[in-house]
């Protein structure tokens, strides 16, 4: 498999590459580890005139925690996310996400920033951003402006970025005591898989650690984005947490999608899987945030 | 232990240092002067009829040197076996499933071929398509090959003993219709070749290949060739199962178009191609009743199968007579009937992989077996057991278990498994399970009618004496054999390993009909010791002469000469060989006479000595029709034990350790055995849970790359015990024989045992998906 043929930029600075990006408009892709990207152009699925390789942009690769957020660059690598400590201490789901993805080979070459700008259904990454209220920053030629994670899909492979924005950052508040989250997803072999379900979920308890303050749960594979389960957290949010009452929002948060059938697998089967591992994620959820008061 | 001085150990292997360090050359490495690439048209259709090309888009392109099509291939029809030569080249009148090649162009470079192809316009007409056995057997259905009726590309029927008879005397019978999913070899270099003749009109064809000598003869047949004047040599090569097994389409077409263009042409398979090649491990779909007495005695076995073969016929043949036959053993069975159909569909052509036919019915009928001895009430091992044959037993299909340590490895995976402790007693989710296989050590017959050796080999020893040279046409493809056959030829020449260079995979070194059916190490194995000793024999001779002693009275040991009675004086050899290096630093300090001075004297006194050998099977199996396929001059066999948690939620099935034992008759090598043995495991595995080729409804391949069609990765491997158990095979060269496919036959009966242990389900279709394993614990109500 040939790649079709491209310009190749190298901007050093997020404004040159927000100018690339303006230039070139509608033909030009950014390009951060390629493992989506390079594989499609080979493919023929897509081909970009133009190729604006962000990896001499040294900003995008800055991951640190200051006044209670963490900021994670755009093009900080998926197996720095895995490692790192920061990450495992203020966002764990988001490490489990990282730990989830491909293979080492591909976690050391994807960015987090590349795996929310491909906008795939499946990704590992976004969906505990979501459930932990991130935010986008995005650089353009007429600023930067910041968006709920949420409101960046628009379907498989959409965005509601401009063609001259890029994501530089991700900021993600550090949760509160009382709080946890977790992430799981199923493939059909235990690495290098298109996911067929994942599913991130958080909770928020009160300070008696007695009924759930905030819920937020999301779903992955089984919508054209990945999809917050509104049905489940108003179940969960003023509850008792137990079993029961997970079970009960698992349910619901099967109501909550449209799996598609594929030749990964039945609509029918995601949704169930949807139930199995939305109960999964809370009582991780739970298990940490306990373990947090 | 043995008192074997090189094989049996655990040398490293001879090619380590240079895979280790990425300098072994495989096809794709290697470039010639002024070479061309080259690009095939492949069929967008399943099937259709060609009613015009037109190429001259395509010739006019800059940098294209040649277009090809039937009219300059030609329409010699080609195949595996000669019974069913049913290819082409190139479609002329019709395409028979998507990839069917039509035209090649030569261009400077891949970029230039592929554009090229892009401008070959080709005018069709649809045709319907047959794309499932059901649909290809429905009457009226559309018919892929004039010549062949029914769709049918082959049939079988057989039976030994009387099975209805003996059906009614039986106090249990059982029925189960088991299917498994068509595989992708999926070795990790996809194949390739690069033509160059010469200016004397000779060919040489450098190709990723499984067994020079059958691309060579097909290569001569096809071009219209002698084949004295064509040429096969194989660089490294990154796995075949069986694929390589046969010429290819693109080895074709990289000759053609060098003898057009009078470059040399070079041409590599695309993943997405190596599907649409396919020539892979078969669907199948067997229906089994097995008749047994109360105590378990086994008393008969009726079974049907049909196979979705694809367009044409490759190995299918021998692929519908092995799902047969390899059910004769390892148990005694006196009575059995099989009916098998292989039938074209317009899918890509299936062929032979590792455990050629008889994957899918071992794993039917060893999950059939629990079966009956749960309804006994007798443990499965003790079934097993009951019924297992002996060495020296014959099978109802006139198989000969010359050696057989079936029961030593049973007994072996008892113990390691500790299988006592847990069958029966695991939590729910958890389960164990066991099934046992065997496979031939090399077909008893070539795939054509001959009498040809199966394999010759030369051992040439270096005219400066210590060094000694084995050639031969046999493939080392990434199995070992190279080291196998160094670690043969040292041992019987009484050397140690790093004497022995083995130059192999070339036409030019003799014939060889290559690595498949797990043959190489018995047969190739039997013509390079013969080879090694006959050289031994010269060198010993030459001594006796020299020193005046019987050469029935000397030995070469490690190297060194063995004088049997006392003393020789050897000191008029030392010195001759000293004078002749004057200068040299490396002069004989041994206090005996080396291997390095007898072999210089052995030259010496009768210049260059060479030995060499030859193996061919005696005559073996019955007089049926389809006696030859499954013959074999010895047995390897094999015991599994899986251990599995199921997660009753999600059906997701986690291997959590296999412990597993093979009788590979004697070890040349423990660490390639053991080598095989996981491979075989881990591809039983895949093909177990995850692997299947996926086609649409227009008959394309959906999953057509590594990343959706899903092999095992290294985290899914489970921790893997391997026992070697020897059983001194009589017809092997120092007792070997096969490991390569046996390993794989109990791995899937295991898994689907170990998983009815965790979960009460018996699942009769493959792979065992999560997806599956759901829909059937949902379909039985277990909730966890």
């Amino acid at each position: 498999m040939i790649l079709p043929k491209f310009e190749f930029h190298e901007p050093t600075s997020v404004a040159e590459a927000c100018d690339l990006l303006a230039r070139h408009r509608g033909k030009a892709r950014p390009l951060a580890g390629g493992t989506d990207l390079l594989v499609n152009m080979k493919k023929k699925v897509m081909s970009p005139g133009h190729l604006v390789w962000l990896g001499r942009i040294p900003e995008l690769s800055r991951l640190e925690r200051s006044n209670g957020t963490l900021w994670v660059g755009a093009g900080v690598t998926v197996s720095d996310i895995a490692a790192s400590e920061a990450v495992a201490k203020a966002v764990s789901a988001l490490g489990q996400g990282a730990r989830a993805l491909g293979t080492p080979l591909i976690r050391n070459l994807a960015t987090i920033g590349g795996n929310i700008g491909s906008a795939r259904p499946a990704a590992d990454l976004p969906l505990s951003l979501m459930v932990y209220g991130a935010e986008l920053v995005l650089a353009g030629t007429s600023g930067e402006r910041r968006m709920p994670i949420a409101e960046f899909f628009k379907g498989p492979g959409l965005t509601t970025a401009r063609e001259d924005e890029l994501i530089t950052a991700i900021a993600v508040e550090v949760p509160r005591g009382y709080s946890g989250a977790g992430y799981l997803n199923l493939g059909i072999r235990k690495s290098q898989d298109c996911n067929i379900v994942n599913v991130a979920s958080f909770l928020e308890l009160d300070e008696k650690a007695e009924r759930i303050r905030t819920a937020r749960i999301a779903l992955g594979s089984v919508g054209p984005t990945p999809l917050r389960s509104l049905k489940a957290e108003k179940l969960l949010v003023g509850a008792k947490p137990d079993e029961r009452l997970f079970e009960q929002a698992a349910q619901a948060a099967t109501h909550d999608c449209t799996p598609i059938l594929d030749f990964r697998g039945s609509a029918e089967y995601r949704r169930a899987m949807v139930d199995v591992l939305t109960r999964r994620t809370l009582a991780m959820a739970m298990a940490e945030a306990r373990s947090r008061t | 232990m043995s008192d074997h001085r090189v094989i049996n150990s655990r040398l490293p292997r001879l090619d380590a240092p240079v895979k280790a360090t990425g300098r072994a050359v495989f096809i794709d490495d290697m470039s010639f002067p002024n070479m061309l690439h080259a690009a095939m048209l492949q069929s967008p259709l399943p099937h259709a009829r060609i009613l015009k090309i037109d190429t001259s888009r395509a010739e006019r392109l800059p940098g294209v040197k040649a277009v090809i099509t039937s009219k300059d291939a030609g329409l010699v029809r080609y195949g595996v076996s000669p019974a069913r030569y049913d290819e082409t080249v190139f479609c002329h009148d019709r395409v028979r499933y998507v990839g069917d090649e039509i035209a090649a162009v030569a261009a400077v470079d891949k970029e230039t071929a592929e554009e090229a192809v892009g401008l070959i316009k080709v005018d069709f007409e649809e045709l319907p398509a047959v794309l499932t056995i059901e649909e290809a057997m429905a009457e009226g259905a559309p018919q892929l090959h004039a010549e062949y009726p029914r769709n049918l590309s082959a049939e079988v029927h057989q039976e030994f003993g009387n099975v209805a008879e003996a059906l009614k005397t039986c106090d249990l019978t059982k029925t189960t219709t088991f299917k498994n999913k068509r595989q992708d070899g999926a070795f990790l270099e996809p194949p390739g070749c690069i033509a160059v003749f010469d200016l004397d009109g000779r060919l040489t064809l450098h190709s990723s290949t499984q067994s020079p000598h059958y691309v060579q003869r097909t290569l001569a047949m096809v071009l219209g060739l002698p084949v004295g004047k064509v040429r096969v040599v194989k660089p490294y090569v990154g796995g075949g199962f069986g694929i390589k097994a046969a010429v290819n389409t693109g080895e074709l077409t990289a000759c053609l178009l060098a003898r057009k263009t009078g470059k040399p042409v070079k041409f590599i398979y695309s993943r997405e191609q190596v599907f649409m090649l396919c020539r892979a491990r078969h669907q199948f779909v067997h229906r089994m009743t097995t008749g047994v007495k109360k105590d378990g005695t086994l008393l008969a076995l009726q079974h049907e199968c049909y196979l979705d073969g694809g367009a044409y016929s490759s190995f299918g043949i021998a692929t519908v007579y092995y799902a047969g036959s390899l059910l004769g053993g390892p148990y005694k069975l006196p009575n059995m009937k099989y009916d098998g159909w292989r039938v074209y569909t317009n899918k890509p052509t299936c062929g032979a992989q590792r455990g050629h036919g008889g994957v899918a019915a071992r794993a039917a009928w060893e999950q059939q077996l629990d079966t009956i001895a749960e309804e006994l009430g007798i443990d499965p091992i003790e079934l097993r057991l009951k019924n297992m044959m002996q060495a020296g037993d014959v099978t109802c299909n006139d198989l000969n278990m010359s050696s057989l340590g079936m029961k030593e490895c049973i007994e072996a995976v008892r113990n390691a498994s500790g299988w006592a402790s847990k069958k029966g007693k695991l939590p729910r989710g958890k389960g164990i399970g066991m099934a046992c296989g065997f496979f031939v050590s090399g077909a008893g017959y070539p795939i054509y009618r001959s009498d040809t050796y199966h394999c010759t080999a030369t051992v040439k020893l270096a005219e400066d004496g210590g060094a000694v040279q084995v050639y031969s046409a046999s493939a080392e493809i990434g199995q070992g054999s190279d080291t196998a056959f160094g670690m043969i030829a040292a041992e019987a020449l009484g050397v140690p390993l790093d004497c022995v260079r083995v130059i192999s995979g070339d036409t030019d070194f003799g014939v060889d009909l290559g690595a498949y059916s797990s043959r190489q190490t018995l047969m190739t194995g039997h013509a390079v010791k013969e080879a090694a000793e006959e050289v031994k024999r010269q060198v010993l001779e030459a001594l006796a002469d020299e020193l005046k002693v019987p050469a029935a009275d000397m030995d070469i040991k490690e190297g060194r000469i063995v004088f049997k009675n006392g003393l020789v004086d050897y000191s008029g050899i030392r010195s001759r060989y000293i004078k002749e290096h004057r200068g040299w630093s490396d002069s004989p300090q041994e206090d005996a006479l080396t291997f390095r001075e007898a072999s210089r004297i052995a030259y010496l006194a009768k210049g260059t000595i060479v030995g060499t050998g030859k193996y061919k099977p005696p005559a073996l199996g019955g007089t049926f029709k389809g006696a030859a396929v499954g013959t074999s001059p010895a047995y390897g066999c094999s015991a599994q034990v899986a251990e599995v948690e199921v997660d009753l939620e999600t059906g997701k099935i986690v291997i959590e350790k296999m412990t597993d034992a093979h009788d590979c008759g004697r070890a040349i090598n423990r660490t390639s055995v053991e080598g095989q043995m996981e491979g075989s495991l881990a591809m039983g595995m895949g093909e177990a849970l995850f692997e299947e080729v996926k086609f649409d409804d227009r008959g394309r391949v959906i999953n057509c790359d590594l990343a959706e069609y899903k092999l095992v990765t290294a985290l899914d491997m489970p921790p893997v015990e391997t026992i070697i158990v020897e059983s001194d095979e009589p017809n092997g060269p120092f007792g070997a024989k096969e490991v390569g496919e046996g390993a794989i036959m109990p791995t899937i009966p295991a898994i689907l045992n170990a998983v009815y242990d965790a979960t009460g389900l018996r699942i009769h279709e493959l792979p065992l998906t999560s997806e599956r394993v759901h829909a059937a614990l949902k379909a039985r109500g277990i909730k966890q």
